[in-house]
């Protein structure tokens, strides 16, 4: 029945996941047109398009495992790691570390080579900027420090976030830090889904909105 | 070239104006040509309305500066599910005057920017149709009025499909065909308290998102993907509403990557008598011939082909003898949104608060009859977002890091709100777009434009403070908390999408270019059916207005041919 209604990529794409689950089949038969709609299942209509091809890949920071680092030296991506897991750690839920956060950052750094090199050195600069200042307060690389004293970096690194006259040299890589650790985070399936618990994205015959009459009167 | 086809009417873009254009037309049996100068989509084939973040090489975002430095009101729009239908500023630019800003959102495909429209449908009201004489004085009226336009508002709801409440408020009107609005979500109800309780109206917003199957196409299924196109056209789009029923009329032919260059002239009859385009895969210029041309490319390029299409009769562009061509461009008062949360709403689970993925309700203008003209003139309107979203929510704003700030962001993610509208733009003759005295081309060769256009000026500002101080006070009549915010100054034109005017219509052929039935003064068989004709600009979406006066105008057209007056 599918192919003629809707295309075989909708047949492809819709069906198979649908007809797969007593709900899906109930979703189908609520759902479906009674005749067929769509340019792509008009006669005519198929046609040559001369596209601009686009088909969704997962990155490879997604998908390879193991993942082969593109972009950080080893004892760089260590600090990555300690770094993203700090922003968003593994507590009771999931954090950047089940979401291999750091994976991803990786690949977003080396991918800017081509339009945004300055993202790279950002990168470099920064790690370079926090075992500085790791050195010169407690002796030693930031990723050789016991955790409460990395977490006593991070905090001063972050003090004009809460308080608008100060200021500190490792604030914009901890802005830079922050920000594509919560982007990796959330835009992942551990982030979003497991994390988040983001439910939509899907099929739904009715969608009662609020069911709450105590939010309504 | 004797042997090549005259048609009736060659009708320029398939977007909003155009797809109601050729519908119009072709239906009432005329010979018509559309022109599109991108290329074929399949909706089935060129949306990935259900791809998540994660199913992208780069999460959706593209390789880190890979579309450029996007102008402000771009930035969410080009992702990696739309860049291969958005053309990308970088890669094929257009000129700014100094100082000047503008946001021009280009989608070159079959459909144009329907493929990916906001989906709202207010109706113009009587009062904005003739805002210089029944508000303030200001600016010019229409030379039309809401009675004239509101049986075509009447045909592109029954035609598209929108789901509304069918009682309107005061100059917001409601519409006879509507489907059944959608219900709201636990945040826009509480925020409809509020506003109620200082006696604001939030009124169920209309959508062309389909409530329920519709002249074969099916029901919305509340994926909530529709911004980057729905894959099943729930939503309307022309590429799935208009040309499957056309193609296949012996009457009707769409010519894709045809991008039109100028307006041919009849030097004996002084009449337009076809264009030429050039085609984008060869490059090669051709002509096509037509007894009229309707221009329904959008608002810049309407003008701009117009501007290209100049000759020794008219100078300073084709049909522009009034000088007004490419003035008075408009585009709404719009600045950030509020955003923060509701207390009452912290810590529930999550819900699937995607519905038919705009909001359910809306705040339409209500603040007629305000005393503080000197500062800003006309009002506003409120659109607001709740619930949880595909991203971490108001919680991920805050400072910090580390465990507990990630619990705040989970405790906050399904209390989320944000808040912003649109407040009237003005017509201003120095807001002006012309070809760039530069020399600028486009990717195809053909002179492109440069922008005068500037947002912040002073009605601009003051209607966005109070717009400011309004949201706060509804959003904390509705108990909730709101967040710090910076004020920012109003976005450039074009930002929202809403680009209006430039070839305004009016009586007098000295001040306007269109006339009442949107046919060019000094041209009568060149019609405009764009956001070019625009007027005035009030708070409301512009899209239902475009369409209702393209249908208006291919009617009137279609009526003389009947006629023989063509």
């Amino acid at each position: 029945m599918s192919g003629k209604l809707i295309g075989r990529r909708h047949a492809l794409k819709y069906f198979g996941l649908l007809s797969s689950s007593a709900a899906g089949i109930e979703f189908l038969e609520n759902w479906l047109p009674q005749r067929p709609a769509l340019a792509s299942s008009m006669p005519g209509m198929q046609g040559p398009t001369n596209a601009d091809e686009s088909v969704p890949t997962p990155s490879p920071a997604d998908t390879e495992s193991p993942y082969v680092l593109r972009f950080f030296k080893p004892d760089e991506f260590r600090t990555v790691e300690i770094l993203t897991e700090m922003i968003i750690p593994t507590d009771d839920q999931p954090g950047a570390k089940e979401a291999k956060v750091a994976n991803y950052i990786d690949f977003v750094v080396y991918s800017a080579a081509e339009f945004e090199p300055s993202l790279q050195k950002q990168w470099i600069d920064g790690l370079h900027l926090i075992n500085k200042l790791s050195a010169e307060k407690y002796g030693s690389a930031f990723s050789d420090l016991p955790g409460a004293q990395r977490e006593d970096l991070l905090t001063e690194m972050s003090a004009p976030e809460h308080d608008p006259n100060a200021e500190h040299p490792g604030y914009a890589f901890y802005k830079l830090l922050k920000s594509m650790t919560l982007e990796a985070f959330f835009t992942s399936k551990v982030g979003l889904i497991d994390f988040l618990e983001y439910k939509g994205l899907t099929f739904l015959t009715s969608f009662p909105g609020c069911t709450h009459p105590e939010h309504q009167t | 070239m004797a042997s090549q086809p005259v048609y009736d009417v060659i009708v320029v873009g398939s977007g909003a104006a155009g797809g109601i254009a050729c519908h119009v037309l072709a239906t009432q049996g005329l010979k018509v040509l559309c022109l599109e100068a991108g290329r074929r989509i399949e909706s089935a084939k060129d949306f990935h309305t259900h791809t998540f973040p994660y199913g992208w090489t780069y999460r959706g975002n593209g390789k880190p500066g890979q579309y450029g430095k996007l102008p402000q009101g771009m930035e969410w729009k080009i992702k990696e599910w739309t860049d291969h239908l958005y053309t990308i500023p970088d890669e094929d630019p257009y000129a700014l005057a100094p100082g000047a800003k503008f946001t021009w959102t280009r989608m070159r495909v079959l459909g144009g920017r329907t493929n990916c429209w906001g989906r709202g449908c207010d109706r113009f009201g009587p009062l904005d149709f003739k805002a210089k004489s029944l508000q303030d004085g200001w600016g010019e009226d229409w030379p039309i009025t809401y009675d004239d336009v509101a049986p075509y508002y009447d045909k592109v709801e029954q035609f598209i499909g929108v789901a509304g409440s069918p009682e309107g408020v005061y100059n917001t009107p409601g519409g006879k065909y509507l489907l059944p609005p959608f219900n709201p979500r636990c945040g826009e109800w509480l925020i409809k308290k509020g506003a109620e309780k200082l006696g604001i109206k939030v009124r169920p917003k209309p959508l062309a998102v389909l409530s329920k199957p519709y002249h074969g196409r099916p029901a919305c299924h509340y994926c909530g993907g529709c911004n980057w196109g729905c894959e099943v056209a729930a939503r309307y789009g022309s590429v799935d509403s208009v040309f499957p029923h056309l193609e296949g009329l012996p009457n009707f032919t769409l010519r894709t990557n045809a991008a039109v260059h100028t307006v041919l002239m009849d030097r004996n009859t002084g009449k337009a008598r076809g264009v030429t385009y050039i085609d984008a895969r060869n490059k090669q210029e051709y002509e096509a011939y037509g007894k009229a041309v309707v221009l329904a490319a959008s608002m810049v390029e309407s003008i701009r082909i117009l501007f290209n299409s100049r000759n020794r009769e008219y100078p300073n562009g084709l049909a522009n003898s009034s000088g007004t061509l490419g003035r008075y461009l408009m585009e709404h008062v719009a600045f950030n949104d509020i955003q923060g949360f509701f207390p009452q709403l912290a810590g529930r689970p999550t819900t699937n608060d995607d519905g038919p993925g705009e909001s359910c309700l809306y705040i339409p203008r209500y603040n007629y009859g305000h005393k503080d003209t000197k500062k800003y003139l006309r009002g506003w309107r409120f659109d607001f977002y709740t619930g949880c979203g595909m991203g971490p929510g108001p919680g991920a704003e805050l400072p910090g890091f580390g465990s507990a700030y990630k619990k705040k962001i989970k405790e906050l993610y399904p209390a989320a709100f944000s808040i912003g509208g649109y407040g009237e733009g003005l017509a201003f003759d120095w807001n002006y777009v012309e070809i760039d005295p530069d020399g600028l081309r486009d990717r195809l060769g053909i002179p492109q434009v440069r922008f005068h256009t500037f947002a912040e000026y002073p009605h601009a500002f003051a209607i966005r403070d109070e717009m400011y101080a309004q949201m706060e006070e509804i959003m904390r009549a509705a108990g909730a908390e709101i967040f710090p915010y910076k004020k920012v100054a109003p976005y450039p034109l074009g930002s929202v999408t809403h680009e209006a005017g430039g070839a305004r219509m009016g009586d007098d052929p000295k001040t306007s270019v269109l006339d009442k039935w949107n046919r060019c003064h000094d041209v009568k068989n060149i019609i405009v059916a764009d956001a070019a004709c625009f007027v005035t600009h009030p708070e409301k979406q512009i899209t239902h207005t475009i369409m209702a006066l393209a249908w208006r105008a291919c009617d009137h057209l279609a009526e003389e041919f009947r006629r023989g007056n063509v």
